[in-house]
């Protein structure tokens, strides 16, 4: 056997001409669909969006879709950028006690048909956004204090009984106890106002898919739904013509789901989008300029919580030691050393009583929490258990952990440390060993009050589930008094601000950041200003170029 | 062979039974809620409320003993219903049936570009063994195995924007047709391409020593017709087995392809369903996944006679 190997391996000229026509080929085929993509565009905004939802119904109250109800659908009230209340479908609110508060709707308000919103779509919108099925997520923060919204929620009834409607243009709100702020809570998108006999069976149910184009909805907001393809997560809208509002000045907007964040920056980069739901890279600021993620501080804020009842954090000398052990000027450049975001000190931002709240920022005292450590019941980093961490996720976010297990290796000896991205995982198999769980708290009203109760309150989510069941009577008792004070009574606020102190007493956290509420869209977008909901406060105001 | 095929469809049945069991238990007994992920999701002051959670629950059912759920599940799927995602409420036969085309065009776009160019590739290498040409067949193999498709794919698109300012990134999905589909289908080939060309490499240097080889060589056969009836024939049997194995492997492991070029498929939707333990979904997912592993030992143990008649003679003999 014998084969001729002598030529095989070398490129003929014809070869290598013929390879350089195929190259050419392919990529003016790259290059002519560049130009197609780009001859497209105007004043569309096209978003990128981060997941592959399936579930687009605008009474979730929640989720990355929620981000953008106040596109499609008008809300009792809005907040601006500036977290100042502005009307929308009501134009004014009052109350003589607290507990029955009277809205009245604005004569002009109509659906994308031309038909007048009245208090029965009012009514029903709400009725069925506090339906169990229908999943909404935070139907409770807008909702729950109103006669009958318990029963309903419980799934024992269908009509909020606090809600009257004497006439088409009047909603009159009873609630189970006084709420000073409840016009506040309304102002957002949780359960935005839809035609009730569109959105709602006879069961009082949502009616599965209702919104979309095939069905014919009608819609409140200043731009109505097109197209929607689910499976390909794609979705269009086009200005409403018939809105009460000002006109809006986009011819439409684009929202497509691109779950990886490369591709995403990628798409952004090259022009083929300019906006984009949640874009959190460790890069973003180098890759896509300031302005992309530039914005105003909202009522949110990222920390790590311990839970005071698992071991070793059960040991108040042991938490004061891992707090103070942790340089937070170091933690925060670990993590946004190029913003947006700010240093948090304290769980309070961006509501009145945030400044001057007389909370005095935990020090970083490596001596101090050395010695504090040898005087706990461990008496040294060498009896500890592991510390487990969870919801350790996005790139800033492990930086930030992995900076914090360094500090305490450095300054207190602390090696066993394990790190897991879930953040449900007390649910888990790993529920018996998390101490630490990093998470956000905040608030979707510009009050110091409603965001203690939601962040350290003995009733909230984070002090039942993350704190491990935390209880202060002092925190209680004073969140409680507070809440009974008119919004713009002095006494609301210091209260807040004491048991926002009282809780410093019990070493319970290590404060990360602040949250910036990014614009997450290209210089060449305007108006795209969000509120603390992280909705677009106004829509209608976008324009491009 | 019509006995055969019922034989493995009789022994699939309770494979999947237990695998799907095993799943549903993974799901139901492991870490994510899928109620309560729901509301952990969403940032801020979620309304973290346990009677209505409940109250959810109980409305999607899931409330129930583990094994009552099971039993509905397997019921319900006898009588061709898939139920419905615990998330979106959406049936999910729908769900699976709008992403399952994607991912088997785009799995079987990736099987024949492999096999058109590992194929030859492979046979080259072997033609021309240890020759500079046999290396560079090889080593570049062996770089494609080493990428994975998660490091391959934003890589090129990067690489792509870089390279060509201006281009359009290929995002989406316009059907096997569409220019989009190269840079997922070149990710998604890259390493059954290097599987296929170093198997097809190694199968024809067994084959140039057997003695039917050298004698169509000593008759003066030319050495084209000599590598592609004499040598290619045989060759065919393994690395067609090979490549049934590698279409299961990329429907089920385009994860990251769809992923990062935004295709509608099994993988994108995979994903979806994990990250909100829908097991509705991953369980009809499981089932054509498991399904289709059938389907490919099937069509291979089919084709083998095809290929090489020795095989069929060797099962009547049985």
């Amino acid at each position: 056997m014998s084969f001729d190997q002598s030529d095989k391996t070398n490129l003929s000229r014809r070869n290598a001409l013929k390879f350089g026509l195929a190259a050419g080929v392919g990529l003016t085929v790259f290059g002519m669909n560049a130009r197609i993509v780009l001859a497209d565009e105007g004043q569309v905004l096209k978003v990128a969006h981060p997941a592959f939802d399936q579930d687009w119904s605008p009474l979730r109250g929640g989720g990355r879709t929620f981000r953008w109800n106040s596109i499609w659908w008008a809300s009792p009230m809005y907040f601006d950028s500036q977290g100042n209340i502005k009307p929308y479908v009501f134009t004014s609110w009052e109350s003589a006690d607290n507990t029955v508060w009277t809205f009245k709707i604005d004569p002009k308000a109509v659906f994308s048909d031309g038909s007048k919103i009245t208090s029965a779509d009012v009514k029903g919108s709400w009725e069925v956004a506090s339906m169990p099925n229908t999943k909404s997520q935070r139907a409770d923060q807008v909702l729950s204090k109103v006669k009958g919204y318990a029963e309903i929620a419980a799934g024992s009834a269908n009509e909020l009984t606090g809600v009257a409607t004497p006439d088409e243009g009047t909603v009159v709100v009873t609630l189970a106890a006084a709420d000073p702020i409840f016009f506040m809570r309304l102002a957002n998108h949780i359960a935005p106002i839809t035609k009730a006999s569109q959105s709602r069976g006879s069961d009082g149910e949502e009616i599965i898919d209702w919104y979309k184009p095939e069905n014919k909805p009608v819609f409140s907001g200043p731009f109505k739904l097109t197209s929607i393809d689910i499976d390909a997560g794609k979705i269009t809208f086009e200005p409403n013509e018939n809105f009460f509002g000002p006109k809006p000045k986009l011819a439409r907007i684009d929202i497509t789901s691109i779950e990886d964040n490369v591709t995403a920056t990628s798409l952004i980069k090259s022009g083929e989008f300019n906006a984009h739901t949640e874009l959190v890279t460790s890069t973003i600021i180098q890759d896509l300029g300031p302005e992309f993620s530039a914005g105003p501080l909202i009522p949110t804020s990222q920390h790590f919580w311990f839970n005071i009842s698992r071991a070793p954090m059960d040991d108040p000398k042991v938490r004061q030691a891992l707090i103070m052990a942790v340089d937070r000027d170091g933690l925060f450049k670990a993590s946004y050393p190029d913003g947006p975001h700010k240093k948090a000190d304290q769980i309070l931002n961006s509501v009145p009583g945030a400044d001057n709240s007389g909370f005095e920022p935990f020090p970083y005292d490596p001596a101090a929490a050395k010695k504090l450590l040898a005087e706990s019941s461990y008496g040294g980093p060498e009896r500890l258990p592991k510390i487990l961490f969870v919801g350790i996720s996005a790139p800033a976010i492990q930086a930030a952990a992995q900076f914090i297990a360094e500090q305490w290796r450095q300054n207190l000896g602390i090696t066993a440390v394990d790190m897991k991205p879930q953040q449900d995982a007390y649910a888990g198999p790993d529920q018996n060993s998390v101490q630490i769980f990093r998470d956000d708290v905040g608030t979707r009203v510009p009050d110091a009050v409603s965001y203690l109760t939601g962040s350290i309150a003995s009733t909230s989510s984070n002090a039942q589930n993350k704190l491990g069941g935390y209880k202060n009577d002092k925190v209680d008792s004073a969140l409680a008094e507070a809440a009974t004070k008119a919004a713009d009574d002095p006494q609301r606020v210091a209260l807040a601000q004491q048991a926002q102190k009282a809780f410093r007493e019990d070493w319970a956290f290590i404060p990360w950041y602040s949250q910036a509420m990014s614009r997450w869209a290209t210089k060449e977008v305007k108006g795209l200003e969000k509120n603390l909901d992280w909705q677009i406060a106004e829509p209608w105001n976008i324009s491009i170029g | 062979m019509l006995r055969y095929v019922l034989t493995r469809f009789a022994i699939w049945i309770p494979s999947v039974l237990v695998v799907m069991l095993a799943v549903y238990a993974l799901a139901f007994y492991g870490a994510g809620d899928p109620i309560k992920l729901i509301f952990l999701r969403a940032p801020g002051d979620v309304a973290y409320n346990p009677q209505r959670i409940e109250a959810i629950r109980e409305s999607a059912g899931l409330n129930r003993p583990f094994i009552e759920q099971f039993g509905l599940y397997i019921w319900n799927l006898l009588h061709g219903q898939f139920g419905n995602s615990l998330t979106s409420g959406r049936a999910v036969w729908a769900m699976v049936s709008a992403a399952a085309p994607v991912s088997f065009q785009l799995a079987l776009c990736a099987i024949i570009l492999t096999a058109v160019v590992a194929i030859p590739l492979g046979m080259i290498a072997a033609l021309n063994q240890n020759s500079r040409l046999d290396y560079a067949i090889l080593g570049s193999a062996l770089f494609l195995w080493a990428i994975p498709a998660y490091v391959a794919g934003p890589l090129l698109m990067v690489g792509l924007i870089v390279l060509l300012p201006g281009a359009s990134v290929p995002y989406g999905w316009g059907g096997v047709f569409d220019v989009r589909i190269l840079l997922p289908l070149l990710v998604l080939s890259f390493q059954p391409i290097a599987l296929i060309v170093r198997q097809t490499r190694a199968a024809v240097i067994e084959v140039l020593s057997e003695d039917f080889v050298r004698t169509a060589r000593a008759k003066g056969v030319p050495e084209i017709i000599v590598a592609l009836r004499h040598i290619l024939r045989p060759v065919l049997t393994p690395v067609v087995t090979q490549l049934g194995l590698i279409m299961i492997t990329i429907v089920n492991g385009a994860i990251f392809v769809e992923l990062v070029f935004g295709l509608p498929g099994l993988g994108r939707l995979t994903v979806q369903a994990l990250i909100n333990s829908d097991y509705p979904v991953i369980l009809a997912i499981t089932l054509i996944g498991s399904f289709l592993v059938m389907v490919s030992n099937l069509l291979v143990d089919v084709l083998y006679p095809l290929l090489d008649p020795r095989a069929n003679d060797s099962r009547r003999s049985r």
